[in-house]
C-alpha cells in the first residue's frame, strides 16, 4: 500500500470516526462544539487530500500508472471462485475528486456552524444541532468511500449510504410535513434508479465475472474484441431475440440508471427541487456539490463499460435534462429552487458531455461546478438566514448594501456558471473552459463526424499492426476551419506520417509513444469512430441555446436579490451577514476563479481511461496533456475555434437580456409573462412541465385506481360468488342441521368436549409449577424409555 | 481438629455441619493432593519420576504402566475414591440441611478430581479443584448465606413425592447401568495420556472458536449475574 | 495390565448422575437444586474424560469438552446464584414451591 492509498483510506475513515463519536457524545458536546468536532474530522481529511493531491501532481504519468497498477487489493469475500476485492482506486480522478469533496465539504461544514447557530431546532426538548453534524459526517464518510472504492460492489454500498444520508438531511426538519415528504420522495425516486443500477451490477457480475472496475473494463474490452462473453451471448426474452451487443448496451444503461436517479436526470429529476426543503448547507453540499455529482462520477467510472449505443442514450438523457430544467429555472421565484434547477441543468451538461465522449471535459465541468455551485448555495443560505428564512426573490432586492461579501462572491459564481471569459484566450472562469469543451466535442460529433479519412485508412490498415498509431487531426493552417483528418500510419506510410506531424502539436511524437505504451490500438479506435453514427444536429444546438439561457436566469436571480430597490422593507431591515458564513464564500470564490483550470484540467486529462475498442473518448488536440496521454480520438483544434463565435459571447447576451428585463424590478417581467403565447409557456414552466402532476396521476393515482378496481372486483365478483355459496350452504345446513346436527352431531360434540374438559383437568394436575416434579417426570420418562429399549433388545 | 473448632467458633454454623463431615473433607483434600504423586509412583526404568502431574510429558504413561504394582495401586485408588464419590453423592441426597449438602458436595467434587487424576487428565483434575471446589462451591455457600435467614431451615416434601422420586431414581439407575453394561464399547485399553501443552495447543487452534465463544459467554454471565443480583433502587 | 476399565468409571458416573437427579427431585431449596445440577454435570464430565481416556485414537476431544462443561457449569452457577438471591429478594424465601406462577 503506497502512502497515497493510506492517506486516502485514513481520510475516508476520519469522518466515520467523528460520526461514531458524535453519535455517542454529540448531545454532550452541545451546540457549537459538536459542529467543530465534525469540522475537525473533515478538516484533517482535507489536509490529507491536499497532501495527496500535491504529491500526485508531482508524479509523471508513468509513475502514476505504476502506483495505480500496484494498488493494494484486499480480498473481502469470494463467491465460488470469483473473489470480491476491496481497495482504493488510485488514479488522478480519485485524487482530484477526493480533494474536491473534502475541500468543499470542509468549508460547507464551517458555514453550517454559522448557519445552524441561528436556528431554534428543538424537538421534544432535544436539540437537533448535533444530529445535523452527525449526519453530515456520515455523509462525508460515504461520499469519500464512494470516491475511493475500487469495486462496483462497494461503490454501490456507499452509493446507498449516501442516499440514506440525503434522506436524513432532506428530512432534517421532519416535524414539517413538506420536509419529510421531500425526504421520502427523494428516497423513493432514487430507489427507482438504483433498481436499474443493481440490474446493471448483476449483469456485470454475470457476464464479466468481476466487480472490480479495472478488471471489468479489461474484460469488457477483451470480450468486445473477441466477440465472446456478453457479446457472444444471445438471449431469447419472451420471443425477443436479444443480441450480445444489445445486452451490453442494456448493461451500460442499467448502470447509468443509477446515475439518472442520483444525479437527478430526466425522468427522475423530480426529487432534487423538492430536496431544497433541507437546510441550505445540505443543499449546497449534497444537492449541488458532491452527492449529485456521484452519478456523474459513476458514469465516468463505468465509462469503459458503455457501448456506443449506451453512450448515445446517456447523451440524449443529458441533453433533454439540461434543456428542460434550464427553461424551468427561468420562472422559479424561490432562490434555492432556481439554483436547484440550474444544478440539474449543469448536471445535464456533464452527463451529455460523457455521452458524446468528452470524458475530460465533463469531469472538468463537474469540478468547476462543485466549487461555484457550493458557493452559490452558501450565498443563498446567507441570504436566507439573513432575511429570516425568506426564500422568495420577489421579496428581496437591494441586499448588496447589507451583504457586500455575499453579493460579490455570488456574482463570481454567476459569472462562473454563465461561462464568462474572453473567447480565443484561456482567460475565463471555470465554467468558461469546461462548458466550452463539452460543446466543442458535441460540435465535432454532430458536424464533423466521422473524422475524414477514417474509413479509407481503416480499409488500408493491416489488422495485426499493433505498432501503428493514428491521430485524427485537422490541419488548421490549410483547412480554414474545416477538419481534414490526416491519418498517420507509423513506418508503413512515412509520407503521411510527416503530414500528420505537421498538423499535430510538437509533442505529438511523445504522444505516439505514450499511445504505444498504453497499448491503444488506434485502428480499432477509428473503426469504432467510423462505425459510430453522426449525432443529430439538435444535440449540438440545444446545449448551445441553453448556454444563452443559463446566464439569463443566473443574472435574473442575482439582480433581483442584490440589486435594484428593496421590495420588502421588513426583509431588508433585518438583513445582515455573519463572518463565519462569508469566509467560506470567499475561499470558494477564489477556488472557482483560479484553481480549476490550471490544476484540475491537466490532471483530469491524465486520469482519462485509456481508450479501448469499445469506448469512444474524444480529447482536444490543443491540450498537450490530452495528446500526451493519447486518451482517445483527438479533436482538431479548428473545431474548437469554430465554436468561439457561436457561444463565446453567450454570457454577455444573457446578462444584458436579464438586465433589460429586471433592472426596474418585476413589473416588466410580469407584463411579458402575461403576453398571449409567452403566457402559455410561462404557465407550463411555472408548473415545472407538469412532471409532478403526471407522476402523481400515473403512479400515485394509478396505484389508487388499481386498488379501486381490485376493490370493485372484490365487491361485485368475489363477494357475489361467496354470497351465493353462502346462501346455498345456509339452505343446506338448515336442512341438515334439522336432521343430523341437533341430535347426532351435537351429542358427539358435547361428549368430546366434556371428555376434553376432563382430560384437560387431568393434564393440568401435573403442572404443579414445581421444578422438582418436572424433573421427576423427565427422569421417569427417561428411565422408562431406557428400560423399554433394554428389554426390547433383550427380547 | 483444633483448627476446625476454632473455625466453627468463629463462623458459628459449622457445628451444624458435623465434625465428621468436616474431618472427612480435610482428609479428602489431603488425599487429593497426594493422589497424583501416588498414582505414578512406578516410573519406567531409566526415567525419573516427574514430581508434578502437570509437568508429566506425554511419553510418560502414569497409570497405564504394565507393572502389576501400579495396576493394583490404581485399582485400589479407584475403588477407594469411587466409593467416596458415591457415598458422598448419596449423602447429599439424604441430608436435609443445605450446609451439610454443600460440604458433601465439596467432598464429591474433590474425589471426582482424583478420578480425573486416575484417568490421566491432570489438567482437568486441577481445573476441577480450582474452579469447582474453589470457585463454584464458594459461590454456593455465598448463595446459602445470602438467601437464608437461618442456613439450616428445612423444607420438607410430601412423603408421596419422596416415594416417587426414590422409585424413579432406582429405575433410572437400573436402566442406565443396565444399558452401559450391555453395550459393547469399542475399546477398553487406555490410550496414551496427553501433555497439557497438547491440550493448550488444541484449545487455541482447533477449538479456538468455542474457546472465544466461551469467553464471551463468561463476560455475558458476569454482566448478567451482576445485573440480576444488583441492589434495587 | 490393568484392572480398571471404562465400565467402572461409567458406573460411577451413572450413580452420581442418578444422585444428582434425585437431589433435583427432592429438594425444595433452590440452592439444593443447584447442587443437584452440579452433580449431574460432574457425572457427565466423568463420562467425557473416561471416554477420552479409553478412546483408541487418543484424541483430546473428551477433555476439551469436559473443560467447556466446567466453564459452563461455573457460568451457570453464577447466574443461578444471582437468580436465587433475586428470588429471595422478591419472595423473602428460598423455597422454590413459592415460585409457582407457572402452575397449570
Amino acid at each position: 500500500m503506497s502512502w497515497y492509498e493510506q492517506f486516502l483510506v485514513i481520510g475516508t475513515l476520519l469522518p466515520l470516526v467523528s460520526f461514531v463519536l458524535l453519535v455517542f457524545f454529540g448531545h454532550r458536546l452541545g451546540k457549537p462544539n459538536s459542529g467543530w468536532f465534525a469540522v475537525a474530522g473533515m478538516g484533517i481529511s482535507c489536509v490529507l487530500a491536499t497532501i495527496v493531491l500535491a504529491g500526485w501532481h508531482g508524479l509523471d504519468p508513468a509513475e502514476q500508472a505504476e502506483l495505480q497498477a500496484g494498488a493494494y487489493r484486499f480480498e473481502w469475500a469470494s463467491m465460488g471462485d470469483m473473489p470480491i476485492t476491496l481497495g482504493v482506486k488510485l488514479d488522478s480522478l480519485t485524487v482530484i475528486m477526493f480533494f474536491m469533496v473534502t475541500f468543499v465539504s470542509f468549508w460547507i461544514f464551517v458555514f453550517s456552524i454559522g448557519y445552524m447557530s441561528g436556528h431554534s431546532d428543538e424537538i421534544d426538548g432535544q436539540s437537533k444541532y448535533h444530529r445535523f453534524f452527525t449526519f453530515l459526517s456520515l455523509f462525508g464518510f460515504s461520499m469519500l468511500g464512494l470516491t475511493v472504492s475500487s469495486s462496483l460492489l462497494f461503490l454501490f454500498v456507499f452509493w446507498e449510504l449516501v442516499g440514506l444520508c440525503s434522506y436524513f438531511l432532506i428530512g432534517f426538519y421532519f416535524d414539517k410535513k413538506f420536509a419529510s415528504d421531500a425526504g421520502i420522495k427523494a428516497f423513493v425516486v432514487n430507489r427507482v434508479g438504483d433498481f436499474g443500477f443493481l440490474f446493471g451490477l448483476m449483469m456485470v457480475f454475470t457476464f464479466l465475472g468481476t466487480l472490480d472496475l479495472d478488471q471489468a473494463a479489461r474484460e469488457f474490452a477483451f470480450q468486445y474484441e473477441a466477440g465472446s462473453g456478453v457479446f457472444g451471448t444471445t438471449i431469447n426474452l419472451f420471443g425477443w431475440e436479444v443480441s450480445g451487443m444489445t445486452l451490453a448496451t442494456l448493461m451500460g444503461i442499467g448502470l447509468f440508471c443509477g446515475a439518472i436517479g442520483k444525479s437527478a436526470q430526466f425522468p427522475l429529476h423530480v426529487w432534487l427541487p423538492d430536496a431544497m426543503a433541507g437546510p441550505t448547507p445540505v443543499s449546497a453540499l449534497i444537492h449541488a456539490a458532491t452527492m449529485v455529482a456521484a452519478g456523474v462520477y459513476l458514469v465516468a467510472r463505468v465509462f469503459r463499460l458503455l457501448t456506443p449505443d449506451a453512450q448515445l442514450f446517456v447523451a440524449v438523457i443529458g441533453c433533454i435534462t439540461l434543456t428542460m430544467t434550464a427553461l424551468i429555472a427561468i420562472v422559479q421565484t424561490d432562490i434555492k429552487k432556481v439554483l436547484a434547477y440550474s444544478t440539474l441543468s449543469q448536471l445535464g451538461y456533464m452527463i451529455f458531455g460523457l455521452g458524446v465522449g468528452a470524458w475530460v471535459a465533463a469531469l472538468f465541468h463537474l469540478m468547476t461546478h462543485a466549487f461555484f455551485k457550493a458557493m452559490l448555495f452558501l450565498g443563498s443560505g446567507q441570504v436566507i438566514e439573513g432575511c429570516h428564512h425568506e426564500q422568495e426573490i420577489t421579496k428581496m432586492g437591494g441586499l448588496r448594501k447589507k451583504m457586500p461579501f455575499t453579493c460579490w462572491t455570488f456574482f463570481v459564481g454567476v459569472l462562473a456558471i454563465a461561462g464568462a471569459g474572453i473567447p480565443w484566450t484561456s482567460l475565463g472562469l471555470g465554467g468558461f473552459h469546461s462548458k466550452d469543451e463539452i460543446l466543442a466535442v458535441a460540435l465535432q460529433r454532430t458536424d464533423y463526424w466521422p473524422p475524414e479519412g477514417v474509413e479509407a485508412h481503416h480499409a488500408a490498415a493491416p489488422v495485426d499492426d499493433g505498432a501503428s498509431y493514428l491521430l485524427v487531426s485537422g490541419s488548421n493552417q490549410e483547412g480554414g476551419g474545416q477538419a481534414h483528418g490526416q491519418p498517420g500510419h507509423g513506418e508503413a506510410q512515412p509520407g503521411d506520417q510527416g503530414q500528420a506531424r505537421h498538423a499535430i502539436p510538437p509533442d505529438a511524437h511523445t504522444a505516439d509513444q505514450a499511445a504505444g505504451a498504453h497499448g491503444v490500438d488506434q485502428h480499432s479506435l477509428l473503426a469504432l469512430a467510423s462505425g459510430t453514427k453522426k449525432l443529430p444536429r439538435w444535440m449540438f444546438w440545444l446545449p448551445v441555446i441553453i448556454a444563452y439561457v443559463t446566464p439569463f436566469y443566473m443574472m435574473r436571480v442575482w439582480w433581483l436579490t442584490f440589486m435594484g430597490k428593496p421590495r420588502d422593507e421588513h426583509v431588508y431591515e433585518h438583513a445582515h451577514e455573519m463572518k463565519l458564513m462569508y469566509v467560506p464564500l470567499i475561499v470558494l470564490a477564489v477556488g472557482t476563479a483560479f484553481a480549476s483550470y490550471w490544476i484540475f484540467r491537466p490532471m483530469l486529462a491524465s486520469a482519462a481511461p485509456a481508450a479501448t475498442d469499445a469506448t469512444l473518448i474524444v480529447g482536444i488536440d490543443g491540450h498537450a496533456t490530452d495528446a500526451g496521454h493519447a486518451a482517445g480520438l483527438m479533436m482538431p483544434h479548428a473545431v474548437h475555434s469554430n465554436l468561439a463565435p457561436i457561444v463565446g459571447f453567450a454570457f454577455v447576451v444573457g446578462f444584458v437580456a436579464a438586465w433589460l428585463i429586471y433592472r426596474n424590478g418585476l413589473a416588466l417581467a410580469t407584463q411579458i409573462s402575461r403576453m398571449p403565447v409567452i403566457g402559455f409557456f410561462h404557465r407550463i414552466l411555472v408548473q415545472k412541465l407538469y412532471f409532478d402532476h403526471v407522476y402523481n396521476f400515473v403512479w400515485v393515482r394509478g396505484c389508487q385506481g388499481f386498488a379501486w378496481l381490485c376493490r370493485l372486483f372484490d365487491t361485485y365478483v368475489i363477494d357475489l360468488f361467496f354470497n351465493l355459496a353462502a346462501k346455498i350452504t345456509e339452505r343446506f345446513s338448515a336442512f341438515s342441521g334439522w336432521i343430523l346436527d341437533a341430535e347426532g352431531v351435537d351429542g358427539v360434540v358435547n361428549g368430546v368436549a366434556d371428555s376434553m374438559l376432563k382430560l384437560g383437568d387431568t393434564v393440568r394436575r401435573p403442572q404443579t409449577g414445581r421444578i422438582r416434579n418436572y424433573v421427576l417426570f423427565a427422569a421417569g420418562s427417561a428411565a422408562v424409555i431406557l428400560l423399554g429399549i433394554l428389554i426390547g433388545v433383550r427380547l | 481438629m483444633q483448627t476446625c473448632s476454632t473455625y466453627s467458633r468463629t463462623v458459628g454454623w459449622t457445628t451444624a455441619c458435623g465434625r465428621r463431615a468436616v474431618s472427612a473433607a480435610a482428609l479428602i483434600v489431603l488425599l487429593t493432593l497426594c493422589a497424583p504423586v501416588l498414582a505414578q509412583d512406578a516410573p519406567t526404568p531409566g526415567q525419573e519420576a516427574p514430581s508434578l502431574a502437570l509437568d508429566a510429558p506425554a511419553e510418560v504413561p502414569a497409570a497405564t504402566s504394565d507393572s502389576p504394582v501400579s495396576a493394583v495401586l490404581e485399582a485400589a485408588f479407584f475403588y477407594g475414591f469411587a466409593l467416596v464419590v458415591i457415598v458422598s453423592a448419596l449423602a447429599i441426597c439424604i441430608s436435609k440441611n443445605i450446609v451439610r449438602m454443600a460440604v458433601w458436595l465439596f467432598i464429591t467434587l474433590g474425589s471426582v478430581a482424583v478420578l480425573y487424576f486416575l484417568l490421566a487428565a491432570y489438567f482437568i483434575a486441577t481445573i476441577q479443584l480450582i474452579v469447582y471446589a474453589g470457585g463454584t462451591l464458594v459461590l454456593l455457600i455465598f448463595g446459602v448465606m445470602l438467601t437464608s435467614k437461618s442456613p439450616w431451615a428445612r423444607f420438607e416434601i410430601k412423603r408421596g413425592e419422596l416415594l416417587a422420586a426414590v422409585v424413579v431414581s432406582v429405575l433410572l439407575a437400573v436402566a442406565l447401568i443396565g444399558t452401559l453394561m450391555g453395550t459393547e464399547w469399542p475399546q477398553d485399553q487406555p490410550a496414551e495420556p496427553h501433555a497439557v501443552a497438547t491440550l493448550g495447543t488444541e484449545l487455541l487452534t482447533t477449538y479456538l472458536a468455542p474457546f472465544e465463544v466461551a469467553s464471551v459467554l463468561l463476560l455475558a454471565v458476569m454482566i448478567g449475574a451482576a445485573y440480576l443480583a444488583r441492589q434495587e433502587k | 495390565m490393568t484392572f480398571i476399565g471404562l465400565n467402572h468409571y461409567l458406573v460411577v458416573a451413572a450413580i452420581v448422575f442418578v444422585a444428582g437427579v434425585f437431589v433435583m427431585m427432592t429438594k425444595r431449596n433452590a440452592i439444593g437444586i443447584l447442587i443437584g445440577v452440579e452433580l449431574v454435570l460432574n457425572a457427565v464430565n466423568i463420562n467425557l474424560v473416561a471416554f477420552g481416556r479409553y478412546h483408541s485414537t487418543g484424541s483430546v476431544d473428551g477433555r476439551i469438552l469436559a473443560l467447556f462443561v466446567i466453564v459452563l457449569a461455573a457460568a451457570e452457577a453464577a447466574v443461578a446464584v444471582a437468580i436465587c438471591t433475586n428470588f429471595y429478594k422478591n419472595l423473602a424465601t428460598i423455597d422454590v414451591d413459592r415460585g409457582d406462577a407457572a402452575k397449570g
